[in-house]
């Protein structure tokens, strides 16, 4: 028996949110790369369930998550770099102790 | 049985997500991650998205992840209170945005689109030759400028990552 | 289509990426040993003939899809001369700025070409695919270049919470893309307009809800108010040359996608985007504007007033009208942008050079330079005036086309506070010439200006005035400039 499109969508629905919540909630750094991660992670399952059930003859939403894992590998790859650098100068990468900007 | 198959994995996919955002120890986080994107790998594949299953485990299970352990690792598996200051105020108003986008999302997928649609045909569309074709023809551009993305992103971690030598000391050899 | 066809349409692309790998191989050839003197000359060459094949290309009116997904139209190619010729202006100064602050010099001037073709695509894009990897294109090497300054903490700073908001903005708008995609099947924008035309009652919402969605990405390079809040901090934290670009061409990106994709995808949505762009243009200058007031630094200043001017050109779509006349907002907005790029850069290059000598950019650093450097004092009253919208700058000419634009629409509460804006941000404009011309400092030297500096500060006061003053045929360019293809990439 064949798995209707809204469980996907639900599913991704609820995969997006936590990972919203992540990106909210936590103050650490690599942790809200995580939360994006599952975010992005999420518009995946999207993209690949509306090809399957809307539009199956063109493959359009394959073509569309590689793209996102291309983004999200060259994302994550600047973000932790960026993470490193931070942390060897301050050691921390609490979000809410990087604050000499502040107006 | 594929129903109990795909409620199974969203069950783990998002008890991964969950423990990605909730976990106290950015290492379980970490391994967390993975058994998401591993769940999702195995959605993919119950989607007949057989090559983006197999690219989702060798890029984001393979690399990604073992990025960001790498990372943590590197920075010491101890990074400070790594919950610290989870400031109950913001967590309220988290939950209060990401509940109210899920109950809109969901809202709007009950409402409009086709809900008991099943899939349609083309078993092979999945292949990587269908994919790839796509790929090198119609989105020839934005395939060219993934590959620059890369490029980039890579310049990026060797400019922003390699420790930090005052300029002029290599020079002079 | 053949091949040589496609080279000419997409020649500006095409020297870009040349010139960036050029640069980045001279810069190896050079072993770093001239601090990136021949890095930013190869890469200002490569700039200076992709506007030329940019202006060549305009000239032809073209109207064509290359590749499926790529556009070669007045729209884009307004855009890209606008971004190129920010980037020049970017590398010019940063010749000076840049020396002794980083062994990769290389690498910084390969990026800044890297970026201005990042932002050529993004302005082209047809295709929602193309239009999201053009964006993370634009942000990811945005973070690099805000983070450059390695022996800087602030430039870290800058450039970490740019990034996180940059990410999750990326991943809150390819969610609206993905409901497009599932709504339409497709991602071809012109598609997507035809397949949408039918939508009401609940696929209406759903619609509405993608529009919103794609707007947090839209908005986060904008820094439209709800999205905004990395902007001052990674205006005042980045490497001043890079601020100048962040401020000008990269808001400027990310207006030219949310117009062509709001009006040639969801064109029967007009109405609800022009309410959503219209309370966010409320906010954008309110918050904006006040913020600035409270400031103690001229760069922190220009950041806030750069987030409220952003609330003046999004009047622009918010004020759109496809039927078309003299003040349709779309030409409004093309003018605005041209003639705040050379304000802002002018004036985020006065900071650098005061910045450059007295080590930072508080109020206090102002006074009196009028008599320490009349000539900077000059530009800077020039570039305070155009950001102030007072006769004869450029900025006045896009205040008053944007506001023009906004009346004729009947918006008269729209309009009023705008208004009203526009005067609170006149006082704080005018205390940067106050404190030029009528307070001493007890430091009396005269300040040096590099030569590149001068150049794109002269360049930038000259381009102010002329918008001004010789008007018409910027307005006649702009007016020409809002026409988009709006045929199926495939």
């Amino acid at each position: 028996m064949a798995i209707p499109l809204s469980w996907y969508l639900i599913v991704a629905a609820a995969l997006f949110c936590i990972g919203f919540y992540g990106v909210l909630a936590r103050r650490n750094a690599v942790a809200i790369l995580m939360g994006v991660e599952l975010m992005l992670n999420a518009v995946n399952i999207n993209f690949l369930a509306f090809w399957r059930y809307v539009r199956p003859e063109e493959p359009l939403g394959q073509v569309f998550a590689i793209f996102v894992l291309a983004v999200a590998a060259a994302e994550a790859a600047v973000g932790l770099a960026l993470i490193i650098s931070i942390y060897r100068t301050r050691k921390t990468i609490n979000i809410d102790n990087i604050d000499l900007l502040r107006g | 049985m594929t129903l109990i198959l795909f409620a199974f994995l969203a069950l783990i996919a998002l008890a991964g997500g969950l423990g990605v955002v909730l976990s106290r120890n950015p290492v379980h986080s970490a391994l967390s991650l993975l058994l998401n994107f591993a769940s999702i790998a195995v959605i993919y594949f119950l989607l007949h998205a057989q090559f983006l299953g197999v690219v989702q485990v060798i890029v984001y299970a393979g690399a990604i992840v073992v990025l960001f352990l790498f990372v943590v690792m590197l920075i010491g598996g101890n990074i400070g209170p790594y919950r610290h200051g989870s400031r109950t105020v913001t967590s309220v108003i988290a939950v209060g945005l990401a509940a109210a986008f899920l109950a809109l999302v969901v809202w709007s997928v009950v409402q409009v689109l086709p809900m008991s649609a099943t899939p349609v045909g083309a078993p092979d569309a999945g292949s990587v030759q269908a994919v790839g074709m796509a790929l090198y023809t119609d989105y020839l551009v934005p395939f060219e400028l993934a590959s620059l993305l890369l490029l980039v992103g890579m310049l990026g971690g060797v400019v922003l990552a390699r420790r930090y030598q005052p300029f002029a000391e290599d020079e002079t050899q | 289509m053949n091949a040589s066809e496609i080279i000419r349409w997409l020649s500006p692309e095409l020297i870009l990426l040349i010139t960036g790998f050029v640069v980045l191989g001279a810069d190896l050839v050079m072993r770093r040993r001239d601090e990136g003197r021949t890095a930013a000359v190869i890469a200002l060459i490569g700039l200076v003939l992709a506007l030329i094949m940019a202006l060549l290309l305009a000239m032809n009116n073209p109207a064509t899809i290359v590749a499926s997904t790529f556009a070669v139209d007045p729209y884009s190619s307004f855009f890209k001369v606008l971004a190129i010729i920010a980037v020049s202006l970017v590398v010019l100064s940063s010749m000076d700025f840049m020396k002794g602050k980083s062994r990769y010099l290389g690498e910084y001037y390969a990026l800044l070409v890297f970026v201005t073709l990042a932002v050529s695509i993004a302005v082209s894009a047809t295709n929602l695919l193309l239009v999201y990897l053009g964006i993370e294109f634009l942000s990811i090497t945005s973070y690099i270049l805000t983070g450059f300054l390695r022996n800087d903490r602030r430039s870290e700073e800058a450039a970490i919470k740019y990034f996180l908001y940059g990410a999750s903005a990326g991943a809150v708008m390819l969610y609206g893309i993905s409901l497009v995609y599932g709504a339409t099947g497709s991602t071809d924008l012109v598609a997507v307009g035809e397949l949408m035309k039918a939508a009401t009652g609940p696929e209406h919402l759903l619609g509405v809800a993608a529009i919103v969605l794609l707007l947090g990405g839209f908005g986060f390079k904008a820094s439209l108010v709800p999205f905004h809040q990395w902007a001052p901090d990674t205006y005042d934290g980045a490497p001043t040359p890079v601020t100048a670009f962040l401020a000008t061409a990269s808001k400027a990106a990310g207006f030219a996608v949310a117009g062509r994709v709001f009006i040639t995808a969801f064109p029967q949505f007009t109405p609800d985007w022009m309410a959503i762009l219209g309370s966010l243009a409320i906010l954008t200058m309110t918050v904006g504007n006040l913020t600035a007031l409270k400031q103690h630094s001229v760069k922190r200043m220009l950041a806030y007033s750069s987030i409220a001017q952003a609330g003046y050109i999004v009047l622009g779509l918010a004020a759109y009208n496809p039927t078309g006349g003299t003040f349709t907002g779309l030409n409004g907005m093309l003018i605005y942008l041209f003639a705040y790029l050379f304000t802002n850069i002018g004036a985020f290059f006065v900071v650098l050079a005061v910045e450059r000598y007295a080590g930072s950019s508080e109020f206090s650093t102002f006074k009196g330079l009028g008599k320490r450097a009349p000539g900077l004092a000059l530009l800077m009253t020039v570039f305070m005036l155009s950001l102030a919208g007072i006769p004869p700058t450029g900025g006045f000419l896009g205040k008053f086309y944007v506001f023009a634009a906004v009346v004729e629409k009947h918006f008269l509460v729209l309009a009023a506070i705008a208004a009203v804006n526009a005067i609170v941000a006149a006082f704080y404009y005018m205390n940067v010439i106050r404190l030029m011309f009528f307070q001493d400092s007890e430091d009396e030297t005269p300040l040096q200006v590099s030569s590149g500096l001068n150049l794109s500060l002269v360049v930038s006061a000259v381009m102010v005035l002329a918008i001004g003053i010789l008007a018409q045929p910027f307005i006649a360019w702009a007016v020409e400039s809002v026409q988009m293809v709006n045929t199926r990439g495939f």
